[in-house]
């Protein structure tokens, strides 16, 4: 999702979103862990803080780039990404940490237990896209980023101040994916973005670039694969299922050639 | 001598026009020739002082260089995105290590199976060539992760993480291997002299017909096609060619350090060679190669930077992963003040170092 509201509003891909993944689990650490904090406290700091290094990154790298061509921006958010992990390897050089989960234990559901942890994870992703979704329809600042992202030179015709609508889309982003790190924080710690990244933009992709639910549908589509395609795997060809990680990738590239718009995006005539 | 349209004889005055066109038309060319030739002679009595070893680094430069020139022809003249150009330079190394190693080919047919593998592979995965832009990008991206993958998990094939060892190395006549520093100059001269042959290719083909079919459909692939360009075909030959140069390199790589495993070949090898491309200077062959060496070239020098100062304070030593820092700086500053390339900004900076009105700093790339 992250990676969808940056694309729609500056068009590039941010490489560096797995690492705001990265930030958002290792700041709710520190602030939880090592100072102490609650943990709401911790959670409040730790998007906010993340959402600051997205800006941060929006007016030093993005912001100067804004006119330079794809490839350029790619390699800049890649250097961003590199940069950032190498910054988190110096400041947390642990390999894994474990943040304290919400609340332990489990329920039990009639045929099913699942993890305290797991709903956690559930209700903040609901909670997140619904704001997001309140965000977009239902304020000024999120109007003006969607008229950005449709048309940057008329929104800033009609008095859109086009480049911090960029900016706050990048804190948006940013605290998003910080949102995403630390709900992952206990299962899961230090990923390659990259990995992360082409998952998310797979997900905005099978989705539909430019449609917040996209995002999330394509995010579930894509789970949901991930987690079966290798059962089917094993249990009927027999073969190991390191492929998994392939799932993403082949998943992206067949929903680019046969349906570019994604499953719920509407078809766009390219102008010439 | 005989001139074939008149019968004449060819005054010698024109024998040596031809030659001094010539000469003139490849200068560059030339020059790196000479440098190339002469560098082993100092580089042996630098690489103690500096720390670096920088012939054996030299030989990876020329590899790299290989697939970067080849990445940039796709990227920079025809200004398709690649992003997987690390899976063709995997599957080059692969089908040679393979093929020696197991089948007992000789090392030159294996890395000539390596260029015919890795542009069939292109040419299978041509389709992707119909997106455009980022989406480009980001399926090439895809495909990288797929062969990683797929080399990592076809055990029987390829050993999985365990990788391929015992790679025979470049079987160069009159050296033995034994005689470790005549060796790797060989070597390096083998190298550079496959590098060098397939330089001098790219720089005629992007002089010619075809290399400026390409810059036109990278300027507008509907202005292209009106003039009669094959788009299509034209982005699909060049892809295959960079895919097959992408082999070739990979096919040499593998013969060099005599061991591979997929992790050498991750999404991570991709982006340095993008890397490369850009941070030499799009558009320019020399470009490329100058990016291939500061980027190979980085990593030792910040290796040595704590060797040069003596005792280095601790908390340099203590994280191993500064390098990453300087890596990721680098780029950062050099797309936000020379997104045109180190080459071109450089020489930009030159040109304008007097001018009062034009800035290289501010100067925009025209897309």
């Amino acid at each position: 999702m992250g990676f969808n509201i940056i694309f729609n509003s500056t068009g590039i891909i941010n490489f560096a979103q797995g690492e705001f993944c990265m930030f958002g689990g290792l700041f709710t650490f520190t602030f939880a862990v090592t100072l102490g904090l609650p943990l709401p406290l911790a959670i409040i700091l730790a998007i906010v803080a993340t959402a600051l290094i997205g800006g941060l990154m929006e007016r030093s790298i993005v912001y100067p780039l804004r006119n330079a061509s794809i490839i350029t921006a790619i390699i800049a958010t890649v250097g961003a990404s590199i940069l950032f992990k190498s910054l988190g390897r110096l400041f947390w050089p642990k390999e894994a940490y474990k943040v304290p989960e919400f609340s332990s234990g489990n329920i039990n559901i009639p045929g099913a237990t699942v993890s305290r942890q797991f709903l956690w994870v559930l209700g903040l992703t609901v909670v997140s896209v619904l704001l997001v979704y309140l965000f977009f329809n239902h304020t000024r600042a999120g109007k003006a980023m969607r008229a950005c992202s449709i048309n940057r030179q008329a929104a800033s015709l009609v008095g859109i101040n086009v480049s911090r609508m960029s900016l706050y889309s990048f804190m948006l982003a940013a605290a998003l994916g910080g949102v995403a790190g630390l709900v992952n924080a206990p299962f899961a710690s230090y990923s390659i973005g990259l990995f992360l990244g082409i998952k998310g933009f797979t997900a905005a992709v099978v989705g539909g670039l430019g449609n917040t639910f996209g995002a999330v549908t394509g995010g579930l589509v894509l789970g949901l694969l991930e987690e079966l395609i290798p059962g089917f795997l094993t249990v009927v060809l027999g073969v190991s299922t390191g492929y998994k990680d392939a799932v993403a990738a082949i998943l992206l590239i067949t929903v680019l050639l046969l349906r570019p718009q994604g499953l719920l995006g509407k078809g766009v005539a390219e102008k010439v | 001598m005989n001139d074939k349209a008149t019968g004449n004889k060819i005054s010698a005055w024109k024998t040596t026009a031809w030659w001094v066109g010539l000469v003139r038309r490849n200068r560059t060319l030339l020059v790196f020739i000479l440098f190339m030739a002469v560098l082993p002679l100092w580089a042996e009595r630098l690489s103690k002082p500096l720390d670096i070893p920088i012939l054996l680094t030299m030989r990876l430069v020329g590899v790299f260089a290989i697939a970067a020139v080849g990445l940039n022809l796709l990227t920079g003249y025809a200004g398709q995105v690649s992003l997987g150009q690390g899976a063709f330079f995997g599957i080059g190394a692969y089908t040679s290590a393979l093929l020696t190693v197991k089948a007992g080919f000789p090392v030159w047919l294996g890395i000539l199976a390596a260029i015919v593998i890795a542009g069939l592979f292109g040419l299978l995965v041509a389709p992707v060539l119909r997106l455009k832009g980022h989406y480009l990008a980001m399926a090439t991206l895809g495909l990288g992760i797929i062969v990683f993958v797929f080399m990592r998990e076809m055990t029987w094939l390829t050993g999985g993480n365990d990788g391929v060892r015992n790679i025979p190395s470049l079987a160069l006549p009159g050296i033995g291997i034994g005689e470790m520093k005549e060796y790797m100059r060989a070597e390096y001269y083998f190298i550079w002299t496959i590098a060098i042959i397939v330089l001098a290719l790219c720089a005629n083909l992007v002089r010619s017909r075809i290399g400026r079919a390409l810059q036109a459909l990278h300027q507008s692939e509907v202005a292209a096609e009106a003039m009669g360009v094959n788009v299509a075909g034209q982005k699909i030959r060049v892809f295959v060619l960079s895919a097959a140069m992408g082999g070739l390199a990979g096919g040499i790589y593998a013969h060099l350090q005599g061991y591979i495993d997929p992790n050498m070949f991750f999404i991570t090898l991709s982006i340095s060679l993008v890397t490369m491309v850009v941070i030499g200077g799009m558009e320019s062959i020399w470009g490329a190669v100058a990016g291939a060496a500061v980027i190979t070239f980085l990593p030792k020098f910040v290796e040595a930077i704590p060797k040069w100062v003596g005792d280095a304070p601790k908390w340099l030593e203590r994280y191993s992963n500064y390098e990453g820092i300087v890596f990721g700086l680098i780029l950062i500053l050099t797309m936000v003040f020379m997104p045109a390339g180190i080459t071109r900004g450089l020489s930009d900076m030159v040109r304008y170092r007097r001018s009062p009105f034009v800035n290289p700093f501010r100067k925009k790339v025209v897309e």
